[in-house]
């Protein structure tokens, strides 16, 4: 190691083997997977995104939710813990990312695992209301308020259906009323399409799985 | 440390004339970015501990978008990574390099260059910050910048690094054969990883994202890369480059040292794969990670051989330079020790996802690279501004309350993961039960946290006193 060039080409070689190794192989190979038919419906597995949802990514990236949920159920031979507490049916596998612009993987579970989170919790009203103010629906719950991404206004003419129907401390003012914005309507969609319990071929659901879930 | 300390030659008196030189040619770059680093790592502390209070009081600070749990958190994190440890390994390796090379900074055009590009820096850090907050963040765990600043700091890399890596063929004793030791290797290795790491992942998961497939690998890549083969180098170059030096002895087992350099850089790539054990990566990677993983420790373990038995002599009682650079070193066997044990599958099964991954983070970033870091600040200080300034006392408190803060906030940590690790493996135990009874370990981190600002106020006060005083009362 005496020359710059000859170290350099050292750290180089040495440093090409992970690159190679993980950076290329999953630019590659994991980034050019398929969709697969699904032929109960005639669809594509994973299923398609709607225009909300994929907007709704955009909330879930701006407010931080990845510091404290995971997207991912684990795999069965390392833990089974993932799978007995209802956070999924099956482990998550690479394909789930598909339809994803970012993967949302995480690291830190301060909050639950949300990669089934919209068939765990399908009633978008809750959302709502969980969002404006968790422990108002989950009692002792750390999650923070995110109700600036509601509006309160005067209720015009007749009630929205949006509105939320809050009680005690948290309903509105007489005669007004607390609806969601479109950051949080976006948001719901997004959480409602996380659903990773269609079978994949690397990653088949078991018979009687979704009993249990 | 005196002016000689670090330089080759053994004529006392011109040695001290060159050391004069360097330090004066690379002075404005170095304190303007220690002095940067020093005060955003300030900022990040208090920000952590604002999230650590809305950790314990959700309705803290509640229904303000910008001060949201998650956009804190990143914001804090990436002040530390970007603002402070980043910027501040930058400055210890143009002083390092520059002293070890026995070579100033010369020509006005390449000052110019350097200085522009730490303007560029801290400017691509406080716009990064404030789109963050604005909701413009990314959402990639430690790249949650905007492009545009991801794009302005990795600019503002190059324009210093590839200066720093050059010096490596210009350094004293080159033209007669003398080899480079171990400290040159450690900071040419992490100046260059810099750019590839970060450039790479920028451009997978920011510039121009993959299909998100195969984000996940190439995140896990990041992380660890981003510690382990750009900021840990750097901390290593500080403790081979100065321990030996300030102790007068040699490298224990110095036949050792490139075995341990090359599989640091080998395994350190590879080791980012143990952070998605049982993740949606293919079984060969996670496998890989596992290896690498615990691997890891025998570039761990040559470095506590090489350096662990260096002793000082009893002129450096009380040096501040040799107590984090030694607290830097047990901080790295600790992480080391942790890692390891983390790659493993069994504790990964129950410990991956709680305060225990955060801690090994933590310990990394904040001991095995900080105190080295710190340990640079205060050997480089007297040399730039000409006399020891700072106040002695100060300086201690501020390694004792670092490290207490950073012990107690790591333990806490840990017992946090494992209680919650293991209650979780109970599916009876309701997830809102385990989250209340780790309502304490949330206060103390809080805590912690309070300790770690306080040290961080203490040396950015302690900083900024040298340099007013260097202002008010300048050296004849």
């Amino acid at each position: 190691m005496h020359r710059l060039s000859t170290f350099l080409i050292g750290i180089l070689l040495v440093f090409l083997t992970s690159w190679v190794g993980v950076v290329a192989y999953s630019s590659n190979k994991l980034g050019h997977l398929d969709p697969i038919a699904d032929a109960d419906t005639g669809g594509s597995l994973p299923p398609n995104l709607q225009g909300d949802a994929i907007a709704g990514q955009r909330v879930y990236a701006s407010e931080g939710c990845i510091a404290c949920h995971s997207q991912q159920v684990r795999q069965t031979s390392v833990t089974g813990t993932d799978i007995a507490r209802g956070w999924g049916v099956r482990p998550s596998v690479a394909r789930d990312y598909l339809r994803d612009s970012t993967a949302f993987l995480g690291s830190c579970r301060l909050g639950q695992d949300l990669s089934n989170v919209g068939i765990r919790l399908p009633d978008a009203k809750w959302h709502y209301r969980h969002l404006f103010h968790p422990g108002s629906v989950c009692e002792g719950s750390i999650m923070p308020a995110f109700s600036h991404l509601f509006e309160v206004r005067k209720i015009q003419g007749q009630r929205s259906d949006e509105a939320l129907d809050l009680t005690g401390a948290d309903a509105p003012k007489e005669g007004c009323e607390v609806v969601p914005t479109t950051d949080a309507k976006n948001l719901v969609a997004y959480l409602l399409s996380l659903r990773h319990d269609y079978p994949l071929p690397e990653a088949p659901v078991k018979k009687g799985a979704e009993a249990t879930k | 440390m005196s002016n000689t300390t670090l330089s080759h030659h053994h004529d006392p008196e011109s040695d001290g004339a060159k050391a004069v030189c360097i330090d004066a040619s690379v002075r404005t770059p170095v304190l303007l970015l220690f002095g940067n680093a020093l005060h955003w790592l300030v900022v990040a502390s208090f920000l952590a501990l604002l999230a650590s209070v809305k950790l314990v009081a959700p309705g803290f600070l509640g229904g303000v978008a910008f001060l949201g749990y998650g956009r804190l958190s990143a914001i804090a994190r990436d002040l530390f990574l970007y603002g402070w440890a980043s910027q501040a390994a930058i400055a210890a390796g143009i002083w390092l390099m520059a002293r070890l090379c026995n070579r100033t900074l010369g020509g006005v055009l390449l000052r110019t260059l350097i200085n522009s590009a730490v303007v560029l820096w801290n400017l691509a850090v406080l716009l990064g910050t404030l789109a963050i907050l604005a909701g413009y963040s990314t959402g990639v765990e430690w790249l949650e910048y905007p492009n545009w600043a991801s794009a302005m700091l990795f600019l503002s890399f190059l324009m210093i690094g590839i200066w720093v890596v050059c010096l490596f063929d210009r350094r004293a004793g080159i033209e007669s054969g003398g080899r480079a030791e171990p400290a040159l290797w450690y900071l040419v290795a992490g100046f260059c990883c810099f750019p590839w790491v970060y450039g790479t992942a920028n451009l997978l998961l920011t510039w121009k994202p993959l299909q998100a497939s195969a984000q996940g690998a190439v995140q896990g890549w990041f992380c660890n890369g981003f510690l382990i083969l750009w900021l840990l180098p750097v901390a290593l170059g500080a403790l081979y480059g100065l321990l030996p030096r300030i102790s007068g002895q040699q490298l224990n087992r110095r036949n050792l040292a490139p075995l341990g350099f090359w599989l640091l850089i080998l395994f350190g790539g590879w080791a980012g794969l143990a952070r998605l054990i049982g993740g949606p990566i293919p079984a060969w990677m996670a496998s890989a990670g596992v290896v690498a993983g615990v691997l890891f420790l025998i570039p761990i373990l040559i470095v506590m051989i090489n350096l662990l038995g260096l002793r000082r002599g009893g002129d450096n009682d009380g040096n501040i330079t040799w107590q984090f650079l030694r607290g830097g070193l047990s901080f790295i066997l600790t992480a080391g020790l942790l890692a390891a044990l983390l790659a493993m599958p069994s504790v990964s099964a129950f410990a991956r996802f709680t305060g225990v991954t955060v801690s090994l983070d933590l310990l990394w970033l904040f001991g095995a690279i900080s105190f080295p870091l710190f340990g640079v600040i205060y050997a480089s200080l007297p040399g730039l501004l000409g006399r020891e300034c700072w106040s002695v006392s100060l300086s201690g408190l501020h390694y004792w309350l670092n490290f207490a803060g950073l012990c107690l906030l790591t333990t806490i940590l840990i017992l946090d993961g494992l209680f919650a690790g293991l209650a979780l493996l109970d599916p009876v135990v309701s997830f809102l039960n385990i989250t209340s009874y780790a309502q304490p370990f949330h206060v103390l981190e809080g805590a912690a946290w309070l300790l770690l600002l306080a040290s961080t106020v203490i040396a950015a006060a302690n900083f900024t006193r040298a340099l007013a005083a260097e202002r008010l009362f300048p050296k004849k």
